[in-house]
């Protein structure tokens, strides 16, 4: 869009070729040396998304969350310092990984041992072979919520006609409320920079229900305690996905870290930790279905 | 005006030759200390001795009324020197330069300036402005050039700063915050100076930003007045707010126009006769049109504002409701014709869309719209009583069904756009615009699901092809009165660069091959060339010197073009990058006339 020339959007997908899909990682030349490198440096360098409420931000400078926890925790169990950095999501997943992982910035940036929250889809791994997407560690879903002047949350969505309903511009819950039932609630979309934020504006009566990822609506919800954000128990109808695994990426040569990688995820994972640390900020954690 | 114009160019090249003679000392006309006044740049076409704005004159016609090089002698144009931008910062040089006292600024990528001497080509300063690491451009790293204004050269950076150099020194005057980078927002296009002001326009991502044009104040950079370019948005005016842009929810449902987009990344045309800027604007978000309902104002469209209290005079929407990502953002050029036997103030666009649109600039009314590339696919023609769009509906592309991706459709041109950001140029010795233009198409479909920071959102995808087996890029000269094209030249890759036309009868554009080529105006015949050593993606100029005409171009490929795969990256693979300004000259005893 605007944009400029904006080439963000995903180019052709040229010369495919069904390579290693999933979580199996090519082994090449280098792939002994990432992890020794990391240990030698005594540093894991971290990448997580800038402004991603509850999984990273920054609150009054310091970075906070459920990924910032894990990429400490992700060192630590390497016994190596934690460098997590933020940066800002570019239009799609593959600028995001050529900016964070394989190439860098343009202007500096430097590529990270390890990106975190991305999600783990094989379209996305046939289309970014220089890296590989592992270690599953969360299933994200969708979930609705009501305020005090919606007190039933649980009829047919077209019914909230009329109400101010919240979501993050451009995700899949601002769509299904512009777009579904024949767009009869499209006028009544108010829009919101995080889903976090469309959330918690049913905490401040602005807004009578948001529809947003479900770590954000229970984030929220554990945020604003006194606050009415009533969460709907039955099913939203005829959304597009019912969810999707997060995992993380590391070079496709770096086999050695992301092996380690994937040995500590599934600690944390046999040992509670990894749930622990989700219920720190609120959230429930689900394992990831291709785990 | 335009009939005694000639004659007193002539008269200016004269007396620079004449001056030049009295002492080697002697300063260019009246170029000193001072520096180019607002009233100078407005005199900048008729003042050939330099090149004070983007576009050789505010109304950005890049019409050179020099003569001394021409057609029957270009081929003994020779090169004079060329200056490297040096360091491991190469990538796309889309910039145009300026000439002023003896000196060359020009902008390089990575918003770096510098200022080399334009007889020697030795460097006087370099500024590189420090940008945060975080910064991730969308679209390569590309500036496309200064504005000049007293002691001050003014650029604009990728973290959506204007900054104000000494042109002596190249220490900072001022810097300004423009926007905010963390929101998304960046800043390439050249500044433009109109009555004291800077007026610039604002670029960004995707989603979740509208469009804004500003206008500062030259000497301290503090806001004089904004106009956002989404309806329902209000102005403001020396900090009071000055009206809503359009009416509210009047094109768009719900509170879409928040979040509507519009940016005016590419900058703006000012026409001194009318008194008007004019601004084009990028096309809606999201990408997904069945979500927006509605023209979606002001969207894809040229806007023609008061310099004085930055309100809408007029508009004229090139594409109603975007579905296709065409982008409105293209220079508006004012010219005179004579049309059906009415001699008419008049305006042209070459868009995205594929159209050549020729307005009253007066009034924004429709005049004509003529294809200038092979195909248009999403509309056939312009209704001439409504100016709107013949749309093809079966070629808009699909709502989502469910989980399913929306209908892909072939569109044509693609979103990289008939032509894209490279400007135009338009001669008032053959009366054509000469159109740097792409033929391509894409397959476009709307997905249900793209991810985007690491969760669902909508999305839109593109498959960029060629739709002629022996060219994308065509230089194309358009007859603004009958829409006709009366020649053109065809290049494999994609054209990328800016284009110069002179009373010579000359036309010049560069290549991503890497060439400079110069053109007959009137019949297209190819007539020079010299190879730069990286591809040409840069705006052409020229200026008499010491009696000597000079003609200055960027090299150093990159831009948008490079980041695509697939079919049309076959025409540029193997060019290198680079990053230098070339000089050349026609000698005095090659001069002969």
């Amino acid at each position: 869009m605007s944009m400029n020339e904006r080439p963000s959007r995903r180019a052709v997908i040229a010369g495919l070729s069904a390579l290693g899909l999933g979580c199996a990682l090519k082994s090449g030349p280098a792939s002994a040396a990432p992890l020794a490198k990391v240990k030698a440096d005594g540093v894991l360098r971290v990448a997580v998304y800038q402004d991603n409420r509850p999984w990273s931000w920054s609150d009054g400078g310091n970075l906070r969350g459920i990924d910032v926890d894990l990429g400490k925790a992700l060192a630590e169990s390497l016994g190596v310092r934690a460098d997590v950095v933020e940066f800002p999501a570019a239009d799609d997943l593959n600028a995001d990984l050529r900016n964070v992982v394989w190439r860098g910035g343009l202007l500096g940036f430097r590529p990270c041992d390890v990106m975190l929250h991305v999600p783990f889809d094989r379209q996305l791994m046939v289309e970014n072979d220089q890296v590989a997407v592992i270690s599953p560690y969360y299933r994200e879903g969708f979930a609705m919520v009501c305020g005090n002047e919606q007190t039933d949350c649980e009829v047919p969505p077209s019914q909230f006609k009329g109400k101010r309903l919240a979501a993050e511009t451009g995700t899949v819950s601002d769509a299904y409320l512009l777009g579904s039932f024949g767009g009869v609630l499209r006028s009544d979309v108010h829009h919101f920079g995080t889903g976090y934020a469309a959330v918690a504006a049913v905490g401040t009566d602005k807004a009578d229900v948001a529809l947003a990822t479900r770590a954000q609506v229970e984030a929220a919800q554990a945020d604003h305690p006194a606050a009415a954000i009533r969460r709907r128990r039955g099913p939203i109808p005829a959304l597009v996905t019912p969810g999707w695994d997060i995992g993380m990426a590391v070079k496709e040569n770096s086999r050695s870290l992301g092996d380690a990688l994937e040995e500590s995820v599934a600690r944390m994972i046999a040992d509670g930790r990894l749930a622990a640390l989700f219920k720190a900020h609120g959230v429930e954690w689900h394992a990831a279905l291709a785990g | 005006m335009k009939g005694n114009m000639t004659r007193g160019w002539i008269g200016a090249s004269l007396a620079a030759i004449a001056m030049v003679g009295l002492g080697a000392s002697a300063p260019v006309l009246a170029q000193n200390a001072a520096g180019p006044t607002s009233q100078d740049i407005v005199n900048d076409a008729s003042t050939p001795g330099d090149v004070i704005s983007y576009g050789l004159g505010p109304q950005a016609q890049r019409f050179s009324a020099l003569t001394t090089l021409n057609a029957s002698n270009v081929k003994k144009l020779v090169p004079a020197f060329a200056s490297s931008l040096g360091g491991e910062k190469q990538r796309g040089q889309e910039s145009q330069p300026l000439v002023y006292d003896g000196t060359i600024y020009v902008t390089g990528s990575y918003s770096r300036v510098f200022a080399f001497d334009s007889r020697t080509g030795e460097k006087k300063w370099e500024y590189d402005a420090r940008l945060p690491d975080g910064i991730m451009p969308c679209c390569d790293v590309v500036n496309r050039g200064a504005a000049i204004h007293g002691d001050k050269i003014i650029f604009a950076t990728l973290d959506a700063h204007l900054i104000a150099l000494n042109r002596h020194t190249g220490k900072v005057i001022w810097n300004k915050t423009i926007a905010d980078y963390q929101a998304g927002y960046s800043a390439t296009a050249a500044p433009l100076i109109v009555n004291d002001m800077v007026v610039f326009g604002n670029s960004g991502g995707e989603f979740g930003i509208t469009g804004a044009i500003q206008a500062r104040d030259v000497n301290t950079g503090e806001l004089i007045w904004e106009r956002p370019t989404i309806e329902g948005n209000i102005g403001t005016l020396h900090g009071q707010p000055n009206g809503m842009t359009g009416k509210l929810n009047a094109t768009w449902v719900g509170d879409q126009w928040k979040t509507g987009g519009g940016a005016t990344w590419l900058g703006g045309t000012y026409d001194p006769d009318t008194n008007l800027i004019y601004m084009g604007t990028g096309n809606p978000g999201p990408w997904n049109s069945h979500l927006r309902p509605g023209d979606n104002l002001y969207t894809s469209s040229t806007l023609a504002i008061d310099p004085a209290t930055g309100v809408i005079k007029w508009h004229y929407q090139t594409t109603p409701h975007d579905g296709w990502d065409f982008d409105g953002v293209n220079e508006f050029i004012p010219f005179d014709a004579t049309i059906n036997g009415k001699a008419m103030k008049l305006g042209a666009k070459a868009d995205r869309n594929g159209y050549f649109f020729v307005l009253d600039r007066t009034t924004g009314k429709f005049v004509s719209a003529n294809k200038f590339v092979l195909q248009t696919t999403w509309a056939d023609g312009y209704n001439a009583k409504t100016g709107r769009p013949n749309f093809i509906d079966a070629n808009r592309p699909g709502a989502p069904e469910g989980a399913e991706k929306g209908k892909s459709v072939f569109a044509s041109p693609s979103f990289l756009g008939g032509k894209n950001w490279m400007p135009m140029a338009h001669s008032k010795q053959t009366g054509l615009f000469y159109i740097p233009s792409n033929d391509w198409g894409m397959d476009i479909w709307n997905e249900p699901i793209a991810y985007k920071k690491g969760a669902a959102y909508l999305g839109a995808e593109f498959t960029i092809r060629p739709i002629a087996p022996d060219h994308i890029g065509a230089l194309r000269a358009m007859d603004p009165t009958t829409g006709k094209i009366v020649w053109e030249y065809k290049n494999k890759a994609p054209l990328w660069g800016g284009v110069l036309t002179t009373a010579g009868n000359l036309v010049f554009t560069g290549t991503p091959e890497g060439y400079l080529k110069a053109f007959d105006a009137k019949t297209g015949e190819e007539l020079w060339k010299f190879q730069t050593g990286s591809g040409v993606v840069g705006s052409p100029i020229t200026w008499v010197q010491d009696g000597e005409q000079y003609v200055a171009v960027m090299s150093g490929w990159g831009g948008a073009v490079p980041l695509w795969g697939g079919e049309v990256a076959k025409t540029f693979k193997e060019i290198s990058q680079g990053g230098s300004l070339w000089v050349f000259k026609l000698p005095k005893e090659a001069a002969g006339n």
